[in-house]
């Protein structure tokens, strides 16, 4: 704890040194490093990142890409990127609620084997720069939309593969629709906000149930979370014990720190502006206010598609769907048995063979070789750390 | 394919309608193992004995009928879920089920002291069966205040730390509770958080709110006949997704096929067999059994009909019932209080026996453990003296008879005292250390003697006395690094005097053995040794001791010694008991794959283990 808070006060330090040196600033910036009730901290966040991502094989690379003001006044978006050299069609992945790019561990390796992989956080999550979105649902999707596609003219890539899991699924496909000339491949991993909100869809409960259902609604997602303050962490590890089993395989936990939970804390105990941004398009009870089914058709037909479900997941009916509302088009529909929501750690084998397939096929449909940006190469993780605390403070 | 039913209380009735809908569209799919937590091990004991399903039902409807018609519902005092249950099962059960159930059939329980996953796949009779089903479904305060034995050990609802055992990657998961599980309700909302309870996933949805209350306090027999046919239909849509609804004569290739492939089970492999097809069709538009549907419309009648019932159902008489609570409630503990007293009244006296002698023993080790303190230093003195004595004693009636055991086996123990006290010097380490083996020594005295009441099979004896000299023969072992578990033991020779008898009588038998031996077989130990030295050593492992390797290594070489002086008859004895004891213990290590922590593995370890030593301090006298 003690240290946490000497960190965040440095943190804090450096940080004003790119904004502003108002005194006001120092004085409040003390003062929550003080008297915070969530020990959130961009250092721990960082060093837990970092151990997570230690166990990859192959060398990353991680640094803030600056896209100017998409939704705030300066934002930044935390890209880790791999094999950056290859000539092959990239990959850009985006991650679920309340995640971030070091969930993808399992997966980074295997794709990068064969082109270049990015992973970023997005806008409002992990360690991105969190910046207030519109209260509107379709203006938070934009906002969320255009921040993708900022970042894509700064990595000055021609064309991708996106790969969005859960809430990134839907950012995907609202990306595909809008920008489809960039979009090589769209692949959903068990998307979120496809289906409709059933008409009346009123559960015959007591009106105890419905009473907390209704309150729960109004807040963010993970406001628990946050209300458990010292303890987040134990809350997370206490309510999400499976998260952790899958990625004991291979993240190495000695001396009893449970890293993937420190990280999961880490990522929402901050300003939850993305969290906020999501609650916006939602309603009721996890439905989208503007379920991307009945936009799935905008997509051209050209762009091809593969979505992959977990068989324990909530698919059922809409699976299909996709098919249908695309008839003359490429829809993959892939249903793995045995895993469920977070299918890409459940059964990652058999994900990234799929993935690595959709990926293949947009390498054959177009040769052009994606268009690198000129950055000099960071080999090793260490080194990573330097480069990246210049870039904050520039 | 395994199949794995979740813990949930009242809401087993959902197991009920998946059971139905195996049975009548996937029997191949129980062949395999089950598992099951709390209700759904009692679901999936009930699935592998082929019980009638129409009968479980109307006795888990007969359960909930009598906990909704008491005054607090289920907590009422009169209310005994753990009696009820037990009644309908040993009905229902039949007389080989333990046989038939064994290697398939896993429990999971918590162990009381340590709240750690247990699961437990073999019974060696229908009691031990029943007793695990009982334990599993233990839910403190709500089924009792005395968590039962299984094995000797207290063990709770194994939902408290493995509410959905899976035993490997293809485990078919069912659970009443929307969430990530193969076979649940999905629930009309889309599952974006949910939370993972002792390994059940549980979607935070309204309706799960309320599933979750409805665990512990039934709810009508309607809401359950729903429950019921909601888990009939949720099965169905499973095995129709995986395409394994089939005529039976396609059964056997599909099942090897499942098994061979199980990434995508989507592939049709006969999609000619015209036969599966007509199958499937009749399943996609099937409902559950009429045999199971009355049941439930009986209960909802009895439920609804009859005037009492209309009288009730009112608003005016549930305000009233409510208001005179407070006069019921007295009424209903007393008797209950009553009722269980008259129960109780046969073995009451042998109860109160056992009750007041293990209070006995708590005061006494109290009283020992409050003087120790003062004692340290001086204890250590008289342990020099004793040493002469032994060592003289030693020389010279190396193998007599044992007129007065009690008192030598003291000076044994603290001539071994002395030598640690010579070799090591962090004296504060040690005494830690002691303080937490005496405590560890006293439980297990405990269980030796209360595990020696309740058993009646042949078996059982021999198992128990075996047992109980373990427990005593484990003191020495530790005892000869530590200072105050001789007292311990002192403490119950004297007051168990009767317990010690028939080990007296034994004790002699082997010493005759002795002197048959030095004369006659002398070489024939050393072929022996070795295979006794590995058990010994295994048991040491599975241990929770607190000494460290170089006791262990002094360990080894005074049971060494202990083996030079007499160890012909002695590893016979062990021999002969150990082999009794593997026919109990070989599925046990077969069963280790799953979970290293066996209670029955661990037992007979320690049966076998301690034997030698136990035997050494005695002799030698």
């Amino acid at each position: 704890m003690k240290d946490d808070s000497m960190a965040d006060v440095q943190v804090a330090e450096s940080s004003q040194l790119a904004e502003s040196n108002s005194i006001l600033t120092r004085i409040r910036n003390w003062l929550s490093s003080w008297f915070q009730w969530t020990p959130m901290s961009a250092t721990v966040l960082r060093a837990a990142e970092k151990k997570i991502l230690s166990c990859l094989k192959a060398a990353y690379r991680g640094w803030y890409v600056d896209i100017g003001s998409a939704v705030g006044t300066s934002d930044k978006i935390w890209t880790i990127s791999l094999n950056q050299e290859s000539p092959k069609t990239p990959i850009v992945m985006l991650h679920g609620l309340g995640a971030g790019v070091a969930l993808w561990v399992l997966n980074l390796d295997y794709l990068a084997c064969h082109r270049p992989v990015y992973a970023i956080d997005l806008l409002g999550f992990g360690r991105s720069s969190r910046p207030s979105f519109s209260s509107d649902a379709v203006q938070a999707e934009e906002q969320l939309v255009k921040s993708v596609e900022e970042w894509r003219k700064e990595m000055k890539l021609e064309k991708m593969v996106v790969l969005g899991h859960s809430m990134g699924g839907f950012l995907a496909a609202s990306y595909a629709i809008k920008y489809p000339d960039r979009v090589a491949h769209l692949i959903l991993a068990d998307p979120w906000g496809f289906p409709e909100r059933p008409a009346d869809h009123k559960p015959n409960l007591p009106f105890f149930y419905r009473a907390i259902g209704w309150l729960s609604q109004t807040m963010n997602p993970f406001w628990a979370l946050r209300l458990a303050g010292p303890w987040g962490q134990n809350v997370v590890e206490k309510t999400r014990p499976d998260i952790m089993k899958k990625f004991s395989s291979v993240v190495n936990d000695n001396e009893g720190e449970n890293v993937v939970a420190q990280y999961i804390f880490q990522c929402n105990a901050q300003k939850p502006t993305g969290e906020s941004a999501f609650h916006a398009m939602m309603t009721g009870f996890g439905w989208a206010k503007n379920p991307m089914i009945k936009r799935i058709h905008e997509i051209p037909s050209d762009v091809p598609v593969t979505a992959i479900y977990g068989s324990r997941s909530w698919i059922d009916s809409q699976s299909a769907n996709i098919k249908e509302r695309r008839p003359d088009s490429y829809v993959n529909v892939q249903i793995i048995s045995g895993a469920g929501h977070h299918v890409y750690a459940d059964k990652s084998d058999v994900f990234n063979a799929h993935v690595e397939k959709a990926c293949q096929m947009a390498d054959k449909a177009a040769d052009i070789s994606s268009g690198t940006c000129t950055v000099e190469e960071k080999t090793s993780s260490i080194e990573d750390t330097t480069s990246e605390d210049i870039d904050v403070k520039k | 394919m395994n199949l794995s039913f979740a813990g949930c209380g009242f809401l087993g009735i959902y197991h009920v309608g998946v059971a139905v809908c195996f049975k009548k569209y996937a029997p191949h799919l129980l062949l395999n193992k089950i598992s099951g937590a709390s209700a759904g091990a009692i679901a999936a004991c009930a699935l592998l004995c082929d019980l009638p399903l129409g009968e479980i039902t109307s006795d888990m409807l007969h359960i909930v009928r009598e906990a909704r018609c008491r005054t607090l519902g289920p907590f009422s005092p009169s209310f005994s879920v753990q009696d009820i249950l037990l009644q309908g099962l040993e009905k229902h059960l039949p007389e080989d089920a333990h046989l038939r159930v064994s290697g398939k059939l896993h429990i999971s329980l918590t162990r009381v002291y340590d709240g750690k996953n247990v699961i437990v796949s073999h019974f060696n009779s229908k009691e031990d069966l029943l007793q695990a089903l009982m334990a599993s479904a233990f839910v403190p305060i709500f089924s009792g205040f005395l968590p039962p034995k299984f094995h000797g050990i207290r063990y709770m609802d194994g939902g408290f730390s493995d509410n959905l055992p899976t035993l490997d990657e293809n485990t078919i998961t069912v659970s009443p509770f929307c969430g990530e599980s193969d076979i649940c309700p999905r629930d009309l909302s889309l599952q974006l958080f949910h939370i993972n309870v002792a390994n059940t996933s549980i979607e935070l949805s309204r309706q799960n709110i309320y599933r979750f209350t409805r665990i512990l306090f039934p709810p009508k027999p309607e809401v359950l006949s729903n429950m019921c046919k909601q888990g009939f239909d949720d099965a169905l849509r499973f095995l129709n997704r995986n395409n394994l609804i089939n005529c039976t004569r396609c059964l056997a290739v599909q099942s090897t096929f499942v098994v061979q492939d199980t990434l995508d089970e989507s592939l049709e492999y006969d999609p000619q067999c015209q036969e599966c097809k007509v199958h499937r069709q009749e399943a996609t538009v099937a409902n559950l059994p009429d045999t199971v549907l009355s049941i439930f419309q009986d209960a909802i009648d009895s439920a609804n009909k009859g005037l009492m019932n209309w009288v009730f159902k009112h608003r005016g008489m549930k305000l009233l019932s409510v208001l005179s609570l407070p006069y019921t409630l007295p009424a209903d503990l007393m008797y209950a209080t009553f009722t269980k007293l008259i129960a109780m009244a046969p073995h009451m006296g042998n109860n109160l026996y056992l009750m007041s002698k293990f209070i006995m023993d708590e005061v006494s080790r109290l009283l020992k453990r409050m003087n120790r303190e003062r004692r340290e230093m001086s204890a250590q003195i008289t342990c020099q003296l004793a040493i002469t004595e032994y060592g003289g004693a030693c020389d010279t009636e190396q193998e007599q008879e044992s007129p007065v055991p009690v008192k030598n086996k003291m000076n044994f123990n603290f001539t071994l005292n002395l030598d640690e006290n010579g070799e090591k010097k962090g004296t504060s380490r040690r005494f830690s250390s002691n303080k937490i083996l005496s405590r560890h020594g006293s439980f297990s005295v405990n269980r030796a003697e209360t595990s020696n009441v309740d058993d009646d099979t042949f078996e059982h004896i021999l198992q128990v006395t075996a047992q109980h000299e373990a427990v005593m023969a484990y003191y020495y072992m530790d005892e000869n690094n530590k200072v105050k578990v001789t007292e311990i033991y002192d403490v119950t020779d004297a007051d168990s005097s009767v317990l010690l008898n028939p080990e007296e009588k034994m004790l002699n038998t082997q010493l005759q053995y002795d002197d048959d031996w030095d004369e006659v077989m002398h070489g024939s130990w050393m072929s022996t040794q070795p295979t006794m030295e590995e058990e010994d050593l295994d048991g040491y492992d599975g241990d929770t001791s607190v000494s460290s390797t170089e006791e262990d290594d002094r360990d080894d070489r005074d049971r060494h010694f202990s083996s030079n002086v007499f160890s012909d008859p002695e590893s016979e004895w062990t021999r002969g008991s150990s082999s009794l004891q593997s026919l109990t213990a070989k599925p046990d290590n077969a069963g280790r794959h799953f979970k290293s922590s066996r209670p029955e593995s661990d037992q007979t370890g320690r049966t076998t283990t301690r034997l030698p030593p136990r035997k050494y301090p005695v002799m030698d006298s």
